[in-house]
């Protein structure tokens, strides 16, 4: 039997049969499943903002993101809404879309993203009366390993920070990976802008946040990705115009 | 035909007499990665017992007309073809772990343990016994998997499957984590501990000295 199985003929039908078989397998599983798996990312990313604006999503998150937060583009430069579909919107995709996204100059990529893009959706939530209370940007800024995706929680007033937490880094489990551990980002609460990562202990001082320790770079990292994302490059004439009452 | 006695050893005997890991040393990469949580290790080992078992029964199936010129590649595609199907599957349902998993679960592709039974068992055995051989050594990989994920998130996070067992310090209780447990090459002690203590009970498995 094995003898006909070496015809140059025979080798070509089941190779071709075989990738015929497996491509459909594949192609069927990947386009079944992928609602699923897009509806998962969303969900992971709202389950962030909500836990930046400090409200419980054990429930249901599409819902209670729903209900809580509001959604909205702004424009980098100018800082003013834009009529872009925030629900849309996708960083990694449209970071590499050249007419949606500028390169950033070394000198100004504090947060070493190389690229950024010309929108970005931010965040609400309200209070009982109705009166936005928290502010959520998007962060992202180099680590030690690779890029680190994160949420900014600003109070109504862009100056005290409420939250920060990061749903996506590469830092080493342990050491970098605390930056996802309630304990340190809890140290963030109340703090002042401009924030500074400091070694050692940052006391009382409100301008100052305890670094990690043993993960000096990533601190660094952290640091430099909210002095960029609250700086004139990226948020800061979006929180200039929310000082002068965008919001109502 | 096979009989039960046969069966039962083809699907149980990897688990100790013949495991792959300890006695056959294959598959050690992903070992070493995942296992710093019983949950990832878990899962893990679900995934690779199903694209072992799954791959040798379809080349078991079609061992009779694959030429031999190029059946690691026909085997490779079967594999990989397994694998890519499981790694969306873990997406769809279990987001969180698949992205802690994240690239480990591609590997399964080039996992030493899934060619290998290929190679040598599946590709002159039929179907039936080639698929409880691919299952007996997923549940051998799955065994040193979960000792050494038992181990590692006790020992390195004071929990299991994310359950707290030892209150750390940096949480208010009194156990003080023992950091080398968190990073992979802790596993190296723990899988050649698992090696000593089996090689001791089962003293036939020790290489004979050159």
């Amino acid at each position: 039997m094995s003898s006909n199985n070496e015809t140059i003929g025979k080798t070509l039908g089941v190779v071709v049969g075989l990738c015929l078989v497996c491509a459909v397998v594949v192609s069927l599983a990947s386009v079944q499943l992928r609602p699923l798996q897009q509806a998962n990312k969303t969900q992971d990313v709202q389950r962030n903002i909500l836990a930046a604006a400090g409200i419980d999503s054990s429930a249901d998150v599409f819902k209670t993101f729903n209900e809580n937060i509001e959604a909205r583009v702004v424009d980098m430069k100018t800082g003013e809404f834009v009529e872009t579909d925030p629900n849309s919107f996708d960083f990694e995709s449209t970071k590499f879309d050249a007419k949606r996204s500028v390169k950033l100059e070394k000198a100004q990529d504090k947060a070493g993203v190389q690229r950024m893009t010309t929108e970005s959706p931010v965040y609400f939530s309200k209070d009982a009366s109705g009166q936005v209370d928290t502010i959520i940007l998007p962060i992202q800024g180099y680590g030690l390993w690779g890029i680190m995706y994160g949420f900014l929680a600003l109070d109504a007033d862009t100056k005290t920070v409420k939250a920060i937490n990061f749903y996506k880094h590469n830092e080493t489990p342990g050491l970098g990976g605390e930056i996802q551990n309630p304990r340190w980002t809890s140290m963030f609460e109340g703090k002042k802008l401009p924030l500074d990562i400091v070694k050692g202990t940052a006391g009382n001082n409100e301008h100052k946040v305890d670094g990690l320790s043993g993960a000096t770079l990533t601190s660094v990292g952290v640091d430099n990705t909210v002095d960029f994302w609250t700086g004139d490059k990226a948020f800061g004439p979006f929180l200039a115009n929310v000082r002068k009452g965008a919001l109502n | 035909m096979a009989n039960a006695k046969e069966m039962k050893e083809v699907l149980f005997g990897p688990v100790f007499a013949n495991n792959p890991i300890a006695l056959q040393v294959l598959g050690i990469c992903s070992a070493l990665a995942v296992t710093s949580s019983l949950k990832n290790a878990l899962i893990m080992s679900i995934a690779l017992t199903l694209v072992c078992a799954f791959s040798s029964l379809f080349i078991s199936m079609i061992r009779n007309h694959i030429p031999s010129s190029v059946r690691i590649i026909v085997q490779m595609t079967i594999i990989a073809s397994l694998v890519i199907v499981v790694d969306q599957t873990l997406q769809a349902f279990v987001y969180a772990t698949a992205k802690e998993l994240s690239v480990f679960v591609g590997l399964i592709i080039t996992n030493c343990i899934v060619m290998g039974r290929a190679e040598a068992y599946a590709m002159k055995t039929p179907p039936l016994m080639s698929f409880l051989d691919g299952i007996g050594n997923g549940l051998g990989y799955s065994v040193v998997l979960l000792t050494v994920a038992f181990i590692r998130e006790l020992g390195g996070s004071g929990t299991l499957f994310g359950i707290e067992i030892l209150p750390l310090i940096s949480e208010g209780g009194w156990y003080q984590p023992m950091g080398l447990l968190i990073l992979p090459p802790s596993s190296f002690f723990i899988i050649g501990f698992f090696i000593w203590v089996l090689r001791t009970y089962k003293k036939d498995q020790v290489e004979a000295k050159a």
